[in-house]
């Protein structure tokens, strides 16, 4: 069922003011949400001024300078700052993105900065997305043939290997799948955008000898047709890829196809 | 229970794109619509009860409420049916790019007032 309000345990409070230090003229305030797993309050939202003389470029390079310099309270995933990982993916400016390839400047006024939206909080900007691993199981996201091909080389044409491109460089950030209302209101059985991607990836894949399994599989009112091309996926992506085109296309696929 | 984990906000920040506007819209005036469309074969159906009825329907189609009502269902169906062509071409898998799902989502914005404004002239001179 639609659940349009936060449940009361997760209503967000205002939270402390973080006063430039520096003096300098060039601040940009900061909104963060925080949550401590054992203080027992509810979220609440801090203000840092942040001096932007002296940051780099990016929304991560602010998150460290946080941390480093104002508050060390503060939690946040991070590891590779170059858009390769996936861990810094969080809400900045009302959109989903990776942090450190989001340039600050592009969102105006106050910065403000979320959790990837519905998902159960660890800490401060760290959720739970062992939901979404899940489902990434489900679909088996493995090369599948029969046992005679293990032992040789599959080739692939260089047009096969194309249909790939465009899916197989996704990094699981799940800014996609969190940005999908749908995925909100029915993330526990609707599959949402990075899994149908992957499950399109190899679907598509012809050395795969599953297709129509696959097919069958995720041909379901609810892991596929929940899709109801909102769009804010392919939007979101930091990546640049398309999971909304993909999810047409397994649509597509079932429609043209006897199973 | 008191530690429970909260739930990250979702709809209450989320920027609203062109795209999720013309599709959550798209959904309201699918509902309405199919709402109206029974409404008015229960209407038609009272013409055959006699003239009275007849006179009843048209005092209310001339009045303030009744004419804002008519506006507000002809840009319902014109937004619902030019959404829906955008939705046949997105199921044909086109058009999914971020830039070219915004101009039609203004398309189709734009292109349902403009239809109002032309059904209602035309619906005008007829009557």
């Amino acid at each position: 069922m639609v659940q349009l309000n936060l449940p009361k345990n997760s209503k967000i409070k205002k939270g402390k003011y973080f006063s430039d230090k520096t003096g300098s003229k060039n601040i940009k305030k900061v909104n963060i949400y925080r949550w401590d797993p054992s203080s027992g309050e509810n979220p609440r939202i801090d203000t840092y001024e942040v001096d932007l003389g002296d940051c780099p470029s990016k929304v991560l390079d602010i998150l460290n300078k946080i941390k480093n310099e104002i508050d060390s309270t503060i939690a946040y995933r991070r590891s590779c700052a170059h858009g390769v990982c996936g861990s810094c993916a969080m809400n900045m400016g009302g959109k989903n993105g990776l942090a450190c390839t989001q340039p600050h400047a592009e969102i105006d006024g106050d910065l403000d900065i979320y959790p990837l939206p519905h998902l159960k909080v660890k800490k401060d900007l760290i959720c739970d997305l062992d939901g979404l691993y899940k489902q990434y199981q489900s679909i088996e996201p493995w090369l599948k043939s029969s046992s005679n091909s293990e032992t040789s080389e599959i080739i692939q044409s260089k047009e096969d290997r194309k249909k790939l491109d465009g899916a197989y460089e996704c990094i699981m950030c799940a800014c996609c799948s969190t940005s999908c209302p749908s995925y909100w209101w029915n993330g526990d059985k609707y599959l949402g955008p990075a899994v149908l991607l992957q499950a399109y990836r190899w679907i598509i894949d012809s050395r795969d000898e599953e297709r129509e399994k696959r097919l069958k599989k995720v041909a379901d009112e609810l892991k596929l047709y929940r899709c109801h091309t909102i769009l804010n996926c392919t939007s979101a992506c930091p990546k640049g890829l398309n999971p909304a085109k993909a999810i047409a296309e397994i649509k597509k696929m079932l429609a043209t196809s006897n199973l | 229970m008191e530690n429970k984990e909260p739930l990250s906000p979702h709809i209450q920040i989320y920027r609203w794109h062109v795209s999720s506007l013309v599709s959550i819209s798209h959904r309201i005036t699918g509902i309405i619509n199919i709402i109206v469309i029974t409404f008015i074969c229960f209407w038609v159906s009272l013409l055959l009860l006699g003239e009275n009825n007849y006179l009843m329907i048209n005092f209310f189609l001339k009045s303030f409420l009744g004419k804002f009502i008519i506006l507000a269902i002809t840009w319902s169906f014109s937004f619902q049916m030019l959404s829906e062509i955008r939705h046949i071409i997105m199921s044909l898998g086109y058009g999914f790019k971020v830039q070219t799902t915004k101009i039609t989502g203004f398309l189709v914005i734009f292109g349902s007032l403009i239809f109002t404004i032309i059904f209602y002239i035309i619906g005008k001179n007829f009557i």
